[in-house]
């Protein structure tokens, strides 16, 4: 064979498109972790079937895989998996972009775990009709009852979330729509498997750098994807509308004693960007999530006591309210820019609503000084030490970085790039990336407060929060008359208050939707 | 450089897989505070610091003022250090800290993260903070509005209610009958008991009620060096201790709570346990309940959620470390139920739940007698060994858990004298923890559902 020869072959026996990637952390951990991230998540589900892909991640465990005449069941995988610890127990993540099926097991089990767990699982889904059915209907019970009726934040944030990618494969929540949910039929997990599931929209995180363990796990996912099903026409998600001025929608619950608050639009960069990381900068100062730090936070909470918290965003953030650092592998193509006033009592929600967006004005207008951009970076470095906190995050990370093909990557590349940024450079992406004159509001509130709060948005006269009262100032009577005596930092509030009240949302009330919680994720469409 | 530190850091750290992997220095201060020490040197430049205040919401006896423990978790942070106001946050965030803390019934637990660097600056502002608290009236009004904030951001979700009846049911004769949060209307009431909430800072706040874990890239010599002399002038005063006031309460005890929106229904089984005496074979098999009980292989999950398909979900409410107490506290088996079959079915939907839920505890009454028992043991044993050692994933997390257990007595060596009591177990322990409290007069049993004239109140 001449070596022109060999080089034909050579690409001929080449994959397709990209090979099995394997990505490792070297750890001496007792527990080795193994995590498979799929190329494919929510935004791949086929119109009409969103669900699809979180339903096939739950039924590679549930739904039983093997040998069809015995079957590792999932009762049988749990007692199987049940002397090896909690994260034996395989579990599937599943995002809009990407699956992640996780697990561990202690180093001396690991070949046998997976040759009885891992390769079967992954390369031999049995996908039981009957499982799918309970599954489905466990998911139903928690969109119609747990996310639209008793957690009225992540309600808001996943309606956010679809309201800014309205029209796009990212508008529906990550576990499907009720529609959707409905129409899934074993063929159609089938279908998805054969579609995504398959060692070029693979990359596998490994906690360990043993050869030997890197090689069979390589060999144990190489059959996945091969079954009899006709693939599902491959579809890149397209870039979510520009927003053009601003609009809200009302989402009424039967019950709610306080009103939550999101505002966001598109933003055009990851943090694969160079010009992520000033405006990362930029929004440690402005809103860091669940932390006083936040300027928002500062204003609304601690100074006048609105509520719980006030945040802004750069990237999603998965698992609020509960996670108070953004959990990993949720990876995405499109992200976007937002703001979430966590619950108030009704009736301050039209005034927050204006002092969100003149905060937001405010600090396009003005920037950050050096000594806060240096305060900034400095916040920026401690949150590293909770981002990088756990082997387990460190390896997530690097499934990230495959993902986006940072180099080096996220984690490994913070504290330097951190350290690079310019007041200069935080300043130019607050003006390049922030905007308020064209964004998406979403309101979750109690049914008979929808009037008041519509009138209070689309007024173009003042709308006030809390008076002077509120604000614990004392008062003199004095012929009849009440004078208050404001110290000069209640001063300042209070004048802040003024402005807030007279900033008009500028959203008419034809650009205000409402619609009742039980109507939200019947289908992608925004009702 | 701090990058590649930790990264390397999980290279090692496990010098000994069977029990807790590092040593614990300890040093008590005259005036009872105990400091604990925890060097973890692989997670390079590291430092998490976590004081542990031994008095939460089981402590407020004062009846209309409930929630005052964790309201101070919140006041805390408003120390004016230095004479000025917001001093503290001021200065925390100039160092740079990521600093949080939270409430539950016998602990409030405050826990800063930072760079080893900042370890004398870190230690004067938490002394500073918890041994003379300074905060004006006006401050502390203001941070009521963010705790009412934090009370109605969950109250939609109807496990609030379902907690507020299920304790005040369990305990009517001591401060563990209320939520850590309080009721909604003590909750308002806030802004009007700032004399209260001192008096609870004065009477807890104490150095011998308190224990500082300091772990990552530290020394134990240098941080004792560095905080002894900053908390030895915090005065020491005897903690009261709570008492129940009048006798348990006896009798099976059933409630329906009605709720205002169309959720799935609830039912929950508690019952009142016994005080955690750790390293007893009694506590190292309530360890073990959640194993034996409602884990994926476990015999509720599988009857309630597999075969019969009455629920949904099967968990236990405050998670698998819910009864770990100082004095008699519960647990709490909660199942979440399909309302297409209660609309069905009617009540007796609730009580085929309700019977599998009590007949599943029951069956542990006799677990040693059942087949293959020992060898299950085993396994569970195993099981707990390995979701131990993975918890041991950062200083932080050590330290919460060292905290969390050295409270019961005080020993360095406690977590290894968990460990050993749970590894040590017998079959019959497990019989025994079953028939001495799984019983019809420690029992409440509480159903939620939709009525659609439910108001929500106290």
């Amino acid at each position: 064979m001449t070596m022109r020869q060999i080089l034909i072959l050579a690409v001929l026996l080449a994959p397709s498109a990209r090979a099995l990637e394997v990505v490792t952390l070297d750890s001496k951990a007792p527990l080795v972790k193994i995590k498979v991230m799929v190329r494919a998540g929510s935004a791949s589900d086929p119109p009409g079937l969103e669900g699809l892909a979180a339903l096939t991640g739950a039924m590679l465990r549930e739904g039983s895989f093997g040998d069809p005449l015995h079957p590792v069941t999932k009762e049988k995988l749990a007692d199987l998996t049940r002397p090896w610890g909690t994260a034996a127990y395989p579990n599937a993540q599943v995002a809009k972009e990407t699956t992640v099926i996780h697990f561990s097991a202690p180093r001396e089990v690991a070949d046998r775990y997976i040759d009885e767990v891992l390769r079967p699982m992954l390369t031999k889904p049995l996908f039981n009709p009957k499982e799918l059915e309970r599954v489905r209907g466990e998911v139903l019970q928690y969109l119609r009852s747990g996310l639209r009726l008793e957690e009225i934040e992540n309600f808001g944030l996943t309606s956010l979330d679809n309201v800014v990618f309205e029209g796009t494969p990212y508008a529906h929540w990550d576990g499907g729509t009720e529609k959707g949910l409905l129409k899934v039929d074993r063929e159609a997990l089938l279908r998805f498997y054969k579609t995504h599931y398959r060692p070029e929209n693979i990359t596998v995180g490994v906690s360990s750098n043993d050869k030997a363990l890197i090689e069979k796990i390589r060999n144990a996912v190489a059959g996945m994807g091969e079954v009899k099903a006709e693939p599902y026409e491959s579809q890149v998600p397209q870039a979510p509308a520009a927003v053009h001025g601003r609009s809200a929608l009302v989402i009424e619950l039967p019950n709610a004693i306080s009103t939550g608050l999101h505002a966001g639009y598109p933003l055009p960069l990851t943090r694969k960007d160079a010009d992520f990381w000033p405006l990362y900068i930029a929004n440690v100062w402005f809103g860091t999530h669940r932390d006083d730090f936040s300027h928002l936070y500062h204003v609304i909470r601690e100074e006048r006591g609105y509520n719980y918290g006030d945040y802004s965003y750069i990237e999603h953030f998965e698992g609020r309210p509960e996670n108070l650092f953004p959990p990993l592998n949720v990876p995405r193509r499109y992200q976007y820019f937002s703001l979430w006033a966590r619950p108030v009592a009704h009736q301050f929600a039209p005034h927050i609503l204006r002092a969100l967006t003149w905060e937001l004005g405010n600090f396009i207008r003005t920037g950050l000084t050096e000594e806060e951009c240096a305060l900034s970076k400095n916040k920026a470095k401690i949150l590293y030490l909770s981002f990088a906190e756990t082997a387990d995050r460190l390896l997530a990370s690097r499934l990230d970085d495959a993902y986006y093909g940072m180099e080096p990557g996220y984690l490994p590349g913070y504290l330097a790039r951190v350290d690079a940024v310019t007041c200069g450079q935080v300043n130019a992406a607050i003006k390049k990336y922030l905007q308020a004159k064209d964004m998406k509001y979403v309101v979750v509130t109690k049914k008979g407060e929808t009037a008041k709060i519509i009138e209070g948005i689309a007024s173009e006269a003042p709308v006030w929060g809390k008076d002077p009262h509120d604000y614990n100032i004392d008062v003199k009577e004095e012929d009849g008359r009440k004078l208050y005596l404001v110290p000069q930092p209640k001063l300042d509030i209070l004048r802040r208050d003024a402005v807030w009240a007279n900033e008009p949302l500028d959203i008419p009330k034809q650009n205000v939707r409402v619609v009742p919680a039980e109507k939200m994720f019947e289908t992608s469409a925004i009702p | 450089m701090k990058t590649l530190s930790l990264i390397l850091a999980l290279c090692s750290g496990w010098a000994s897989a069977g029990a807790f992997p590092y040593p614990v220095k300890k040093k008590t201060l005259p005036n009872g505070l105990d400091i604990l020490v925890i060097e973890m040197p692989e997670f390079k430049d590291v430092l998490s610091y976590n004081t542990m205040v031994l008095a939460g919401s089981g402590k407020e006896e004062q009846r209309g003022a409930t929630g005052l423990a964790h309201l101070f978790e919140h006041i805390l942070f408003t120390h004016r250090f230095k004479g000025k106001d917001g001093g503290y946050n001021d200065a925390i965030n100039r160092m740079g800290a990521d600093n949080n803390a939270w409430t539950w019934f016998d602990i409030t637990y405050y826990h800063p993260l930072t760079f080893t660097s900042n370890l004398a600056g870190l230690a004067l502002l938490e002394s500073s903070r918890f041994k003379a608290l300074s905060i004006n009236e006006k401050i502390f009004q203001t941070e009521t509005g963010a705790v009412l904030g934090e009370y109605r951001k969950v109250a939609s979700n109807p496990s609030m209610k379902m907690e507020e009846r299920v304790y005040d049911l369990l305990y009517p004769n001591h401060p563990y009958g209320h939520t850590t949060m309080g009721y909604y209307d003590d909750v308002i009431d806030m802004p009007k008991h700032y004399e209260a909430a001192k008096k609870f800072y004065d009477t807890y706040y104490r150095p011998n009620g308190v224990v500082v874990v300091v772990a990552g890239d530290v020394k134990a010599e240098e941080v004792f060096k560095t905080l002894g002399p900053l908390y030895s002038d915090w005065k020491a005063q005897p903690i009261p201790p709570v008492k129940e006031k009048g006798p348990e309460p006896s009798g099976d005890r059933r409630e329906r709570v009605a709720w205002d929106s169309d959720i799935a229904p609830q039912a929950w089984v508690a019952y009142r346990m016994p005080a955690f005496k750790l390293g007893s074979p009694e506590a190292g098999a309530a360890e073990l309940l959640d194993e034996l009980l409602i884990s994926p292989a476990a015999p509720l999950q599988k009857k309630l959620r597999y075969e019969k398909q009455t629920a949904s979900g099967i968990g236990f409410d405050e998670g698998t470390n819910g009864f770990e107490s100082a004095e008699p506290r519960a647990i709490i088996v909660s199942a979440e139920l399909f309302k297409e079959k209660l609309a069905a079915k009617g009540d007796a939907y609730f009580d085929d739940a309700i019977k599998d839920i009590e007949d599943g505890l029951d069956a542990l009454k006799s677990f040693s007698k059942s087949p293959g028992a020992a060898d299950l043991l085993k396994v569970i044993q195993s099981k707990y060994r390995y979701d131990f050692l993975s918890g041991l994933s950062s200083p932080r997390n050590v330290a919460n858990v060292m905290a969390q257990y050295y409270r019961f007595n005080r020993d360095p060596q406690a977590l290894d004298q968990l460990l050993d009591s749970v590894q040590k177990l017998k079959p019959e322990d497990i019989d025994r923890l079953a028939q001495n409290y799984f019983r019809p007069e420690n029992r409440v049993v509480l159903t939620l559902a939709f009525e659609p004239s439910a108001k929500k109140g106290k």
